[in-house]
């Protein structure tokens, strides 16, 4: 671990201040990826400035009937929720899908969202990696790459995004609050909040260096309710995603109205399908429409030799996902 | 004295299913593990290790190291003292995991392979230069996979001393005899790495001389003979401490570079030095069970009754050791009566760390590959699997016609069918359902040999009444301490609050290395004779004195029970009496056991068992889901039934996992070990484990020992990857060859 400096903020604007002025520095916050990556020796920040004191826990309702949930809102808390629970279930069912109990309990809203990838030459530093860094070349393109991505990839990186609940925020349309260097916020929804990988795999968010997540905002739609997460994996608990799903159904009459898909465990960055959407907008809830959505979510896809099984197992999982949320007694 | 003479009154605790006599310090942390050991001036070691996996280290550039504040030197090959061979010379003893010292050269065999070692005052401090040195190499394309090392291909004669090929009778002949059912597959089972959940880890301090080391091991004896051997002592200068260990399943059996490392840094350093394998490490340097290509022929008359079995087995090593993985020799060579059987084992040498034991070495892969095919044998015959297998009961054993000292599979079979509701099963693949879900059930035999091996022990029996008794002998977590304490009580007629058992300490009699699931049996038998030694230590202390109510009596009328010596006619003289008579503080009595005796030799010494496993899996998102399971198991006498049910559950969780999960990745460009963490190396959780039913049948086994018993810690992983594979095959139809049977694998 590279020495450090660490010093503890005592309101956003002097944790973003603190960031800014330094292009070492670092938020912590729950700290499982960051100290985790530091150790590896694959990060590097020469300050720390914590943010665990600031006031950015709280979990409240919005005008409009949505809900805000502070940065600093462990995932154990969010997901424990009563409201959480009744009225986006499928985030609930994210965040208790993903780590375990003792991590759940340190990890952050916000922190959660800039989660890094798993891949591990990433996390190998004496691999070439593109993102760990750039121009280094990718070791995974052709190494072990059973659990890289299908889907956001490019010629540069195959890493995939690793976490849960960002794929149910990004399902639900969770717009992403911030705090910039010159006191402005600014407000960003989460499918524009992660960037293509494109030439620079290093690069993931829109956020600017020192930018600081206040808080995400969630919808106030009552149908939302209709939502499920489901999570195929190699073993039961405590593993990250091999192919995920997040979705949320507005049925009618057999009919779907609206629909949100968003896939995890398989895509550089929660992955919302707009394709796998449009399928099953007007369709009729049953089988065909589920394959329909999940043949359209997968088309893009563009697998290597290790993970090409997860083409099959993402659609399967998705179809699956959709039959359970439109098999639900929603009050 | 025999098992019979002991049956009437060794039973007050031997038996019992009590606590663990370590439990508390365990739980509440006062156990305290080899790294936890901090002896004053302690400096930490960092182990670095090449990036490459063959080739040479060209030069080591430690400048920017050695400038970070802490920093005490930096070995490498260039400036450390050189080792003693560690393979041959005196004291005889241990065994090296890899055969070549630490730092003995520039040459690199394998990726992982230490080739510097750091010392800081803190571990931060050793971590952080260890990360700033600069290493330049000259590679050579490494040879990493089994298909690609053919050329390196043997057939070893021996394998740690005693035969691994085996033959008899004309197999080849048999199965080309027309008209036979045949089954011909390939079995193969990937790389799997121990991963125990404590760190190996040793803590060296140097007074002149004499070397004392804290070690995480499996054989305190063995190590302090391979230090001796390494620094060119005598063994009477190296103490090894090893109270506890956190689990080894064979990786801490043997002794790997990083003991040798601690010593050396700590001799460099002139200071005690304390160096942690790391998680990664974990995956390079205390070995792995090596990846296995087994390829079986069975054939069977209609009747099932096998005319031909041939197992020829695979395995790979690495260039620093010539470790096998025997597979067929303790499976398919003696599990069925057969006259016509091939049990070739090939090896083949990659760039690759050292291989190493791992819990039921050989049997463990080898009964997944005979058991799998005996199922599909039984699919080919249309014959249930357990009909198949009783009518191919080897009533004694086949490889080398001795009989068995105590089989009892047959009531493994039995009982297992009934606890489990066996006769319910639709032989049809496919034709079981939990509602949408697939359901299937798969069974396997279970086999591990009976081990017993020279042990010692001493008891010294104080004035307050109460004994102490030691060997050095090992914990692994398994339940030793409390199943020795029971047997230490028992055998001096003491209860057992009243006996104190130590291990883990070379200082204390000598004992074999806790592996092969000998320690039951070798180190109880020792205790056994020393309280012998002691009873008649005691019988002519009582005699001595004329006033004493023994006085006069014959030894072999006397008996060690309730606390006193007695006679069948006199209640006796308590011990702690017995023991002021003798006008010492104490009164001590060692015992030493051979290896082997005359009515050892003449017979087959196994454990044998039955497992019984149900799946369930989704057809279309298909992970397998071990629901219920149910093993029988015959080890003889059970010291205690808790800590051996215990043994069961483990080694079935264990053979869940190598079904389901286990799969240690090399880059195939690199040999690096690419999933080298246990976030992308599972093993079960709790999640992933239904129900296990687990019991015993079988009486004392009368040959082993004295007590009748034999080690339960690797019996309970063998077969268990078969039944589980054998179940997948009975829910889906897809036989599935090639472990782990991952979701991917059945889509």
């Amino acid at each position: 671990m590279t020495p450090f400096t660490y010093s503890r903020a005592s309101s956003p604007k002097e944790a973003v201040a603190a960031v800014s002025r330094d292009p070492r520095a670092a938020f912590l916050g729950g700290g499982t990826t960051i100290v985790d990556l530091m150790q590896l020796e694959v990060v590097h920040p020469g300050r720390l400035v914590d943010i665990n004191t600031l006031d950015l826990t709280r979990i409240e309702p919005l005008k409009g009937g949505g809900i805000r949930v502070g940065a600093l809102v462990r995932n154990s808390d969010l997901a424990k929720d009563p409201v959480i629970r009744r009225r986006y279930p499928v985030l609930s069912e994210a965040i208790l899908a993903g780590a375990s109990a003792q991590i759940r309990n340190m990890a952050t809203t916000g922190g959660n969202l800039l989660q890094r990838t798993r891949c591990q030459y990433f996390r190998d530093v004496h691999s070439p990696c593109n993102k760990r860094e750039p121009g280094s070349g990718c070791a995974a393109l052709d190494g072990y790459n059973r659990i890289h991505a299908l889907l956001g990839t490019s010629d540069k990186c195959i890493a995939t995004f690793p976490g849960d609940m960002p794929v149910a925020l990004a399902a639900l349309g969770g717009v992403v609050r911030t705090r910039r260097e010159d006191g402005t916020e600014r407000q960003i929804p989460l499918s524009d909040f992660y960037v293509s990988y494109g030439d620079d795999p290093a690069r993931e968010t829109v956020l600017a260096h020192g930018e600081l997540i206040t808080a995400v905002d969630l919808p106030g739609d009552g149908w939302l309710a209709r939502s499920h997460y489901l999570k195929m994996r190699d073993r039961a608990s405590y593993e990250f995603a091999l192919a995920s799903a997040a979705v949320a159904l507005d049925v009618a009459g057999g009919t779907i109205r609206q629909a949100r898909v968003a896939l995890g465990g398989i895509a550089t960055k929660p992955w919302r399908s707009a394709e796998a959407e449009k399928a099953l907008m007007g369709a009729t809830a049953g089988e065909a429409a589920w394959k329909a959505a999940a043949e359209a979510a997968l088309s893009g896809a563009r697998p290597r030799q290790h993970n090409a099984f997860k083409v099959e197992l993402a659609k399967r999982t998705l179809a699956r996902a959709l039959a359970t949320a439109a098999a639900l007694s929603v009050a | 004295m025999t098992a019979a003479a002991l049956d009437g009154r060794m039973t007050a605790a031997v038996g019992q299913p009590i606590d663990r006599v370590d439990g508390r310090a365990k739980v509440t942390g006062a156990a305290k593990y080899a790294a936890e050991f901090r002896p004053n001036r302690l400096a930490q070691a960092i182990a670095v290790q090449s990036t490459i996996a063959r080739g040479s280290v060209v030069s080591i550039d430690t400048a920017a190291a050695s400038r970070v504040p802490g920093v005490i030197t930096v070995l490498t090959s260039a400036n450390a003292p050189k080792l003693k061979s560690l393979k041959e010379g005196a004291p005889s003893g241990g065994h090296a995991g890899e055969d070549l010292p630490p730092f003995s050269g520039e040459e690199i065999h394998f990726a992982g392979q230490y080739i510097a070692l750091v010392i800081a005052e803190k571990v931060h401090q050793a971590r952080r230069a260890a990360a700033l040195l600069k290493v330049n190499y000259r590679e050579e394309k490494p040879v990493l996979e089994i298909e690609d090392a053919g050329a390196s291909a043997t057939y070893p004669k021996k394998n740690m001393g005693r035969d691994v090929q085996h033959s008899r009778g004309d197999a080849a002949a048999a199965l080309a005899v027309p008209g036979v059912a045949k089954v011909e597959q390939t079995y193969t089972t990937p790389v799997e790495t121990h991963n125990p959940m404590e760190l190996s880890a040793t803590v060296a301090e140097w007074r002149g001389e004499r070397l004392t080391v804290w070690d995480a091991t499996q054989a305190v004896i063995g190590t302090r003979a391979t230090l001796a051997r390494a620094f060119g002592v005598p063994k009477e200068n190296v103490r090894v401490v090893c109270p506890y260990v956190g689990g080894g399943f064979g990786c801490k059996g043997s002794q790997w570079p990083h003991t040798f490392l601690a010593a050396m840094g700590a001799k460099a350093a002139g200071r005690p030095v304390r160096l942690v394998v790391s998680r990664a490490q974990m995956f390079t340097s205390v070995g792995h069970r090596p990846p296995t290509v087994q390829k079986l022929a069975l054939a069977a008359g209609p009747d099932g009754k096998l005319t031909a079995i041939r197992h020829e087995s695979t395995s790979s090593t690495s260039p620093v050791t010539d470790y096998i993985e025997p597979c067929g020799k303790s499976t398919s060579a003696m599990l069925y009566a057969c006259a016509n059987a091939d049990i070739p084992q090939r090896l083949v040498r990659v760039n690759v760390a050292a291989p190493t034991f791992m819990r039921a070495p050989g049997e463990s892969p080898g009964t997944f590959a005979i058991e799998c095919a005996m199922d599909e044998l039984a699919v080919a015959l249309q014959m249930d699997p357990v009909e198949l297998r009783l009518r191919n009961h080897a009533d004694t054993n086949p490889s080398d016609g001795k009989p068995w000292s105590s089989k009892r599979l047959k009531e493994c079979y039995a009982l297992g069918v009934e606890r489990f509701g066996w006769q319910r099963r639709t032989a049809e693949p496919r034709s079981m359902r939990d509602g949408s879900l697939l359901v299937g059930w798969g069974m396997a035999t279970a086999v591990y040999p009976g081990n017993r091996w020279p042990a010692s022990a001493i008891i010294r029996l104080t004035r307050d009444g109460r004994a102490l008794v030691r060997a050095a002998t090992q914990d692994l977590g398994t339940g030793a301490y409390t199943i020795f304490t029971q047997v230490s009580a028992d055998a001096l007629g003491l209860p057992v609050e009243r006996v104190t058992f130590e291990l883990g300490d070379s200082d204390f009699p000598e004992a074999p290395v806790s592996g092969g699931s000998n320690s039951t049996a070798s180190v109880s038998e020792a205790i056994v004779q020393a309280a012998a030694k002691m009873k008649t230590k005691l019988g002519s202390i009582a005699a001595k004195d004329p006033r004493s109510p023994l006085s006069g009596a014959r030894p072999e009328d006397l008996s060690l029970s309730n606390g006193r010596l007695s006679s069948a006619s006199n209640a006796g003289v308590a011990l702690e009496e017995l023991v002021r008579m003798s006008g010492e503080e104490a009164v001590e009595a060692q015992a030493m056991v051979a290896l082997e005796d005359e009515k050892t030799k003449k017979y087959a010494i196994h454990s044998f068992g039955a497992h019984f496993c149900e799946v369930k899996i989704d057809p279309l998102l298909p992970r397998v889901q071990t629901t219920r399971w149910v093993s029988v198991m015959n080890i003889g006498r059970v010291l205690n039934p808790k800590t051996s049910r215990s043994q069961v559950l483990g080694g079935v969780t264990m053979g869940i996992g190598m079904a389901l999960m286990e799969h240690t990745v090399y880059d195939r460009r690199t040999g690096r070990p690419v999933n080298d963490n246990l976030a992308d190396y599972p093993v079960p959780v709790n999640a992933d484990i239904g129900s296990i039913d687990v019991s015993f049948v079988g009486e004392p086994d009368p040959v082993i020992n004295t007590l009748g018993c034999r080690g339960v810690g690797e019996i309970g992983i063998t077969g268990a990857a078969a039944a589980v594979a054998n179940a997948v095959y009975h829910a889906t139809g897809r036989r599935i060859r090639d472990l782990p049977i991952t979701p991917d694998k059945l889509l």
